[in-house]
């Protein structure tokens, strides 16, 4: 008799619940809860996570495409007409600053405190893709002169252009917006690379800058960008590539940890996943008792995943759980590419937009 | 948005909520307009930080709200007297030790913290550092609190040796610290750095600029700590891991410390063939191929140097030199050379002797700093000379340890080896030692070393493939150390379980390959780089491809019974081995291939002997 209790909490415990995150995502989209008031100047990153989690969860056809492509591009900061703003361009993270909706192609309006945001251009041009747009009303100069101006001389980058912390994370943000618009003059790279080196620890994971702790989010960031940069096996050595395998192969302790004596989060199969797979050796994982943990999070009522069992989900943790069962290969699910950060299909949209746009150039 | 725990609550308290959460909502809309309002207007006065105030304690991510306030804070400076600003930015400071217990990992908080330290007149950098030690008596795996301790020590000058003696304290106190041994090892070189060693250069990764990286990772040897306080440091940890053999913090710290030296960069071996009309490199690691990197001298080359792999990678090893028709083929006529390569500046000198029976070669390798070591070489009656020794093999193997202090290393493991009689489960300590054996002696510890490696895959089941994966590494390793020892040219490692092949850039020399009953898939593209390979022996294996039996210049004979071999397509590269013979493909798939013998005869008409 116990036994088959157990066996039936087992199958319980199992089954992935996909009806549940669509709606969940789809809430996201409508309407947020107070308590994430505080993420109200990056809610673009939250639409980001609603809809490349309905992509990978094969059910973006609940969403208002175009109502959301318009609201995106009322997100871009546009150069005003006498171009002075031109390092500041990007997008925001909502509306919170009041500044007139545009969704056209400009000219930009005039306002002292309007900027981008490295994280919101990234995750505004991800979301643009995802919904099938070709980038049409991006204005894709003032984008990348935008993201130039946050580039230090250490070669991290800031958030803003009057300024904030710079880590890895903004490296990683600026490198996508990059290769998302198929134009590296936006960065120097070589500093970018030297900065990455820099912040590789004596442990042999790799830390949010230069001396500081390895984590699993940053290793995912700086391994992932030197991925789009295309720079991967020029900048690591096979010997340090393999001691970057070994420190992200044992932060495995059934789901995934983001440091060592940390407890395991359900993010952290994706940021370390994604890493381990980019490196060629996710397969040496253990994928049951990863899919076990994640599945422990899931949200069985409202949808969603959250980082610890019994815990609230949230919009971030619903995600990345997905995209780390997408990872193992869970059926459903569209596969999700390891240094994008967005569907298979997603990303072959935008190798599509390169073609075109290539083929416009000649 | 992180962890927060389900609690339940009855009807009447979510109505008092839902009527504070309407109060707060209406208060933060009025004060987030005023706000805005205001700085619009350019006003830049107490009101102004009064309102922001409001709104960062509710929304400390708000980076715009953080920017006003340093604008209003600078413009207030220009008009107050200095105890004014102290106080002002006093009172900063209280109020973002408010925002801090709300939330101790908000970026915006510290980052803001950070540059008011540094516009403080008379900053108090004590209770800086108290208020780290309060928030990581909270949380002491916190790291936006020990980047700002860092910064704080930074600033305002705490010397070193106090600040390990701080990271002693904690672990002293708890050693499953991790970021305590993290912050200890960007201590501990600063104080106590390793002599600089001339000779060692720094490895880093080829880069196109000639300028070195201003700010290196903690692998290279400026950051080393010399060998006194290493045997200290060596007690600490051991301290720690016997006390708590499971916690991680102490093994990696001490793996660490274990092995920071920098292996000595080489050529490793050269392979003269007169036959050939070529002279081919294996270097410690893949270089630049260039004129500009790598030359023979006086000799001239007919083209510059390349690679074997078909891509445009510009790194490679080992490097062939063609030279032009006639320059040694000439039996009766001595060659002197020397193989240059110039990014390291060090090079090793070849000498091709007359004599057709008898044919010597003397190599003479010289590190850096010019000391002249005359090698022992291999003789040979054949028209071919090379120039490697053991020392060298095992330089590029082991080199994850430091190698002169091999007393320390048997030390170190005898100590490893009693915390496993007491913890034969612990997977930290099983790795180690691992990797303490084959610093020491990876021949003479192969029979253990395998041993435990079957322990590891047991206690530590989640990574098995990916100790399998190491195994074989390992045991292609201390084949390729045996061969050298047997002064011979054949290589063997048959029913190992290997998945992949590695290291083929340093089997420039073998003769004969026997890799068969394992789990091959391919004879990868690397495997065009045995340029001395006469015979391949790969039987029940799962191999589809052929792709690195490409222009193999001495390939006689090749068996490849019971594989997956299915398509002729795959078996066209063979036709680039002019010297094959013998070709065995009974089992595989291409067998039953009607014509099959016909259509082989065409494509590789070189060979004579056919099994199907």
């Amino acid at each position: 008799m116990a036994e088959e209790e157990s066996s039936l909490i087992e199958f319980e415990q199992i089954d992935f619940l996909k009806d549940r995150h669509v709606r969940f995502f789809q809430r996201c989209l409508q309407v947020l809860p107070e308590r994430y008031s505080s993420l109200e100047t990056s809610r673009l990153t939250i639409v980001f996570f609603a809809l490349s989690g309905l992509d990978i969860l094969d059910a973006l056809d609940v969403v208002d495409k175009p109502s959301l492509i318009e609201w995106i591009y009322s997100l871009q900061v546009l150069p005003t007409e006498d171009q002075s703003n031109l390092g500041r361009c990007g997008f925001r993270g909502s509306s919170h600053l009041g500044v007139p909706y545009n969704p056209s192609k400009g000219p930009g309006f005039h306002h002292p405190y309007d900027s981008g945001h490295v994280a919101m251009t990234y995750t505004g041009l991800a979301c643009l893709i995802i919904l099938g747009d070709n980038l049409g009303r991006v204005n894709r100069e003032a984008c990348l002169a935008g993201l130039k101006a946050l580039q230090l001389e250490d070669g991290s980058f800031y958030a803003v252009p009057e300024g904030s912390e710079n880590d890895m994370r903004f490296v990683y943000c600026a490198a996508c917006i990059c290769y998302m618009l198929s134009d590296w003059s936006g960065m120097d790279i070589q500093k970018a690379v030297r900065y990455i080196r820099s912040s590789m620890s004596y442990d042999n994971g790799i830390g949010q800058g230069a001396g500081l702790e390895s984590h699993g989010g940053s290793t995912f960031c700086a391994i992932a960008a030197l991925c789009l940069m295309g720079k991967l096996q020029e900048t690591l050595s096979e010997r340090e590539l393999n001691r970057v395998r070994r420190w992200c192969i044992l932060r495995q302790q059934s789901g995934f940890h983001g440091r060592p004596n940390k407890p395991v989060d359900t993010c952290y199969s994706f940021w370390v996943g994604a890493t381990l797979q980019l490196l060629d050796v996710f397969q040496y994982t253990n994928f049951e008792k990863n899919r076990n943990y994640i599945l422990s999070t899931q949200d069985r009522l409202v949808g969603g995943f959250a980082k610890w069992p019994d815990s609230h989900p949230d919009a971030l943790h619903a995600y990345f759980g997905i995209c780390g069962l997408s990872l193992i290969g869970e059926a459903g699910l569209r596969r999700v590419h390891p240094a994008l950060n967005m569907s298979e299909r997603a990303f072959e949209h935008l190798q599509q937009l390169h073609r075109t746009w290539r083929e416009a150039c000649t | 948005m992180h962890g927060r725990v389900k609690l339940k609550s009855s009807a009447q308290q979510e109505e008092e909520k839902r009527k504070e959460r309407e109060k707060k909502l209406k208060v933060y809309l009025s004060s987030r307009d005023a706000c805005f309002s205001k700085r619009k207007q350019g006003l830049l006065d107490e009101e102004a930080l009064q309102l922001t105030q409001q709104l960062l304690s509710a929304n400390p991510d708000f980076a715009t709200l953080w920017n006003y306030r340093r604008e209003i804070l600078l413009y207030l400076e220009t008009i107050r007297s200095e105890d004014e600003i102290q106080r002002l930015y006093e009172e900063e400071l209280s109020f973002l030790e408010i925002c801090l217990k709300v939330n101790p990992k908000s970026y915006g908080t510290w980052h803001h913290r950070g540059w008011v330290s540094t516009r403080l007149p008379r900053p108090d950098w004590a209770r800086e550092l108290s208020l780290c030690e309060r928030c990581l008596s909270l949380d002491d795996r916190n790291f936006h609190c020990w980047d700002y301790r860092r910064m704080v020590v930074k600033l305002s000058g705490v010397p070193v040796e106090q600040e390990l003696q701080f990271t002693d304290r904690l672990i002293g106190s708890n050693f499953s610290n991790y970021s305590s041994w993290h912050y200890r090892s960007t201590l501990l070189p600063l104080l106590h750095p390793g002599s600089p060693e001339a000779a060692s250069p720094r490895r880093e990764p080829p880069t196109s600029s000639t300028c070195s990286s201003p700010s290196a990772s903690p692998q290279t040897h400026s950051h080393r700590v010399c060998e006194e306080q290493l045997l200290k440091e060596y007690e600490l940890v051991q301290n720690a891991f016997f006390t708590d053999p499971n916690d991680q913090s102490a093994w990696f710290y001490y793996r660490w410390l274990l092995g920071r030296a920098e292996r000595e960069e080489m050529i490793s071996c050269v392979y003269v063939s007169r036959e050939g009309e070529r002279v081919v490199a294996a270097f410690s690691r893949p270089v630049n191929v260039s004129l500009h990197t790598l030359h023979l001298s006086p000799l001239v080359l007919a083209v510059p140097p390349h690679s074997f792999q078909h891509s445009c990678h510009p790194l490679s090893s080992p490097v062939i030199c063609d030279l032009p028709p006639g320059t040694i083929s000439d039996t009766s006529n001595e060659h002197n050379m020397t193989v240059h390569w110039t990014e390291r500046r060090t090079h090793r000198d070849c000498a091709l002797y007359t004599g057709s029976d008898v044919c010597v070669c003397v190599c003479v390798c010289i590190p850096v700093l010019c000391l002249q070591l005359t090698l022992p070489l291999s003789l040979s009656g054949r028209s071919e000379s090379w120039c490697r020794d053991s020392a060298t093999d095992l330089e590029l193997f082991r080199s994850e340890l430091s190698v002169e202090k091999s007393s320390v290393l048997q030390s170190e493991l005898q100590s490893c080896t009693q915390l496993l009689e007491l913890e034969p489960q612990n997977k930290w300590c099983l790795l180690t030692i691992i990797l303490l054996m084959r610093a020491l002696d990876p021949l003479g510890y192969e029979k253990e070393t395998l041993a435990y490696f079957q322990t590891l895959k047991e206690v530590d089941s989640m990574r098995t493939s990916y100790y399998s994966d190491l195994c074989s590494k390992f045991m292609i390793e201390n084949t390729i150390l045996k061969m050298e020892y047997a002064e011979v040219r054949v290589f063997s490692l048959c029913d190992k379980n290997l998945s992949t092949v590695c290291h083929l850039d340093q089997l420039l020399l073998v003769t004969h390959i026997n890799l068969s009953s394992n789990r091959l898939l391919s004879l990868p593209p690397q495997f065009a780089m045995l340029q001395c390979l006469e015979v391949l022996q790969a039987d029940d294996n799962a191999i589809e491809s052929l792709e690195g039996l490409y222009q193999l210049p001495r390939l006689e004979e090749v068996s490849l019974k019971n594989n997956n071999i299915s398509q002729i397509s795959h078996l066209k590269v063979l036709s680039t081995c002019p010297r094959l013979t013998r070709l065995d493909l009974r089992g595989n798939p291409i067998a039953q291939t009607a014509n099959i013998q016909s259509e082989l005869a065409e494509l590789v008409p070189s060979v004579t002997d056919l099994l199907l």
